[in-house]
């Protein structure tokens, strides 16, 4: 009980920070712009997959049958996973690193909390606040889809977006401990972003290896795992594996936080 | 109240602190002294959780800092040298967060602000972001969430650093207000703060004990320098030598002034437990010497830390030892 009223105190401190804090406007206007614009040109666009399928029928040529629909929503919400690599850094940077800034950390220190509550706090608020920025994103699909015909299955859609959140909060998670790690939000943006697409592009390195040590190199990939939801497949690995990488960032954050009190002098 | 033995704290190979013990009973506003690097922040880091000590153990309230952590942390209230401010919430919003942490639960919250807003002067600054306040209201605020769920003990690692002689004086009238029932702990280097605020003092130097007791009590252990300082006008030479024979007198120093009339001051250093004041008005002005000012000198506290220090230095074979006093003499004004 105590434990729940102090993880939800400091989410909603954080919750709160986002209104005052103009990086988080910055960070909506730029999520918002870049991913409208994906939206559109991968619609639309010249390239876009209505403007293509729109073409070859016009040209007469037999197409295979697709869905367009699904079609559209495994391409773009595919780039807007990547478009989350890079801009989530950005939002995971100041967790832990504004705290040790402004010696805030020493008041939750001496508080009666613990570590591990305080960075749930902070995920939980984190993670919040990148889901209420998926909301106009999914009005658009919604818009779109209820024209399509035959009518888009409502369980890939949710599965994706749950793909989509899974796949922000182990980012968020990771870079949450990075930014423990040091007092500076720059490096810790930098240092998220790097070990984040090392996860990303795993797979490449695993494809080299051959036999079982490859195989399991693959299976760390963020990539993989978030395509097996977005093609509307519940892989329960997958879902265990995203939830892996949330809860090593929160244990990891809250031994670190543990042993900044060790290491301080 | 606050228990604490055989304190001791590595930093590597570096001793912060080495083998310090000392308690401060319940309801004391005791004055934590020290030159800057003596070990006062480490020493309230321990004491506050938030940093292991290396060896020995403190007690808060009975329960131990390092086996039971999370009870002490609910009985102290902390204010670290940096107030730990939000600089994006409201006064009150930062409070209320406080409160949360602290586990004060949501029916006593808003009266548990509301009335540490009040004590700490700051119902009329509530709506305003902490960054805009001043360092004063910064410091007040910085105090509030340290009281807000009432704790029994407080430390205050150097509440009254960096304050204009005003916010100083209302800084100090607020933890003033605070004593009674509760136990205060407040580190500081500034002597007048200590003879102001505190009912005893404990200092340290290179991370051991130098010295505790009252101010009143340090100060009389320097009794040697009390004395007179006495202006003249008329020739000091010729008075020097009446005065050093009245009883009690133990030595009689001239300054003299410089201007066109022969002014010059008397300072005469007198024995403990004697008084010999109106013996030494009555020699001058027999002399037909004008007296212009007639002053008694007292030890101040900062003799009373220079000399301990001093000893301090003398005793340690450590070179660094004066190095680390240089500093202190700088400071104290």
């Amino acid at each position: 009980m105590i434990l729940l009223s102090n993880i939800l105190a400091i989410f909603r401190r954080e919750l709160e920070s986002y209104f005052y804090s103009p990086l988080s406007f910055i960070f909506a206007t730029l999520f918002w712009f870049l991913s409208g614009i994906l939206f559109i040109t991968l619609l639309i666009g010249p390239q876009g997959i209505v403007t293509v399928v729109a073409i070859e029928e016009q040209r007469g040529v037999p197409l295979p049958p697709i869905d367009v629909a699904s079609e559209f929503l495994k391409i773009f919400l595919g780039v807007v996973g990547a478009l989350a690599l890079f801009l989530l850094p950005l939002l995971s940077m100041g967790l832990y690193a504004e705290e040790r800034k402004q010696g805030t950390l020493e008041l939750l220190a001496t508080s009666p909390i613990t570590n591990w509550s305080v960075a749930v706090g902070k995920l939980l608020g984190v993670v919040t606040f990148f889901s209420v920025l998926l909301i106009p994103i999914v009005l658009w699909e919604i818009i779109v889809f209820s024209s399509a015909d035959p009518a888009f299955p409502i369980s890939i859609f949710l599965l994706s977006h749950v793909g989509l959140i899974l796949l922000a909060a182990a980012i968020l998670s990771l870079g949450m401990f990075v930014s423990s790690l040091t007092e500076s939000s720059l490096i810790a943006a930098v240092m998220t972003f790097s070990l984040v697409l090392m996860l990303w592009l795993v797979d490449l390195i695993g494809d080299r290896l051959s036999g079982s040590l490859g195989d399991a190199i693959k299976h760390l990939s963020l990539l993989k795992h978030y395509n097996n939801f977005l093609e509307g497949v519940f892989d329960s690995s997958s879902l265990v594996l995203l939830l892996s990488y949330i809860f090593l960032g929160v244990i990891l954050t809250s031994q670190s936080i543990e042993f900044l009190r060790f290491a301080r002098r | 109240m606050i228990e604490v033995e055989h304190l001791g704290k590595m930093y590597g190979t570096t001793a912060a602190i080495a083998d310090l013990s000392f308690r401060v009973e319940t309801g004391e506003i005791v004055g934590f002294l020290g030159p800057n690097g003596a070990g006062k922040t480490t020493t309230m880091r321990i004491l506050s959780a938030y940093l292991p000590a290396t060896t020995g153990t403190v007690r808060i309230a009975g329960h131990d800092v390092h086996q039971d952590s999370m009870a002490v942390r609910q009985c102290i209230g902390y204010l670290p040298e940096n107030p730990p401010l939000y600089r994006n919430m409201t006064v009150e919003g930062f409070l209320h967060f406080v409160a949360r942490i602290k586990g004060i639960n949501g029916g006593d919250r808003p009266a548990k602000v509301s009335s540490v807003l009040e004590r700490c002067q700051l119902t009329d600054k509530k709506k305003i972001h902490i960054h805009k306040l001043s360092k004063g209201y910064r410091q007040r605020v910085g105090i509030a969430q340290a009281i807000v769920h009432d704790p029994p003990a407080i430390i205050l690692d150097e509440p009254t650093v960096g304050l204009d002689p005003a916010q100083l004086i209302e800084v100090r009238e607020l933890i003033k207000s605070l004593a009674g029932d509760r136990t205060i702990l407040l580190s500081t280097h500034l002597l007048s703060e200590v003879s102001m605020t505190c009912n005893r003092v404990v200092m340290i130097n290179q991370g051991h004990l130098v010295a505790t007791d009252t101010p009143d009590n340090l100060m009389a252990q320097m009794s040697g320098n009390a004395g007179y300082a006495i202006e003249i006008e008329g020739n000091p030479a010729e008075i020097k030598p009446l005065l050093e024979v009245v009883p009690g007198v133990i030595n009689v120093d001239i300054e003299k002034k410089s201007g066109d009339r022969p002014f010059a001051t008397l300072i005469v250093t007198i024995a403990p437990n004697h008084e010999p004041g109106r013996d030494l008005a009555s020699i001058i002005v027999s002399t037909g010497a004008g007296l212009y000012e007639m002053r008694r000198i007292r030890p101040s506290l900062e003799d009373v830390f220079l000399k301990l220090m001093q000893a301090e230095a003398e005793l340690s074979p450590d070179p660094e030892a004066s190095t680390v006093i240089a500093p202190s003499s700088t400071e104290t004004p």
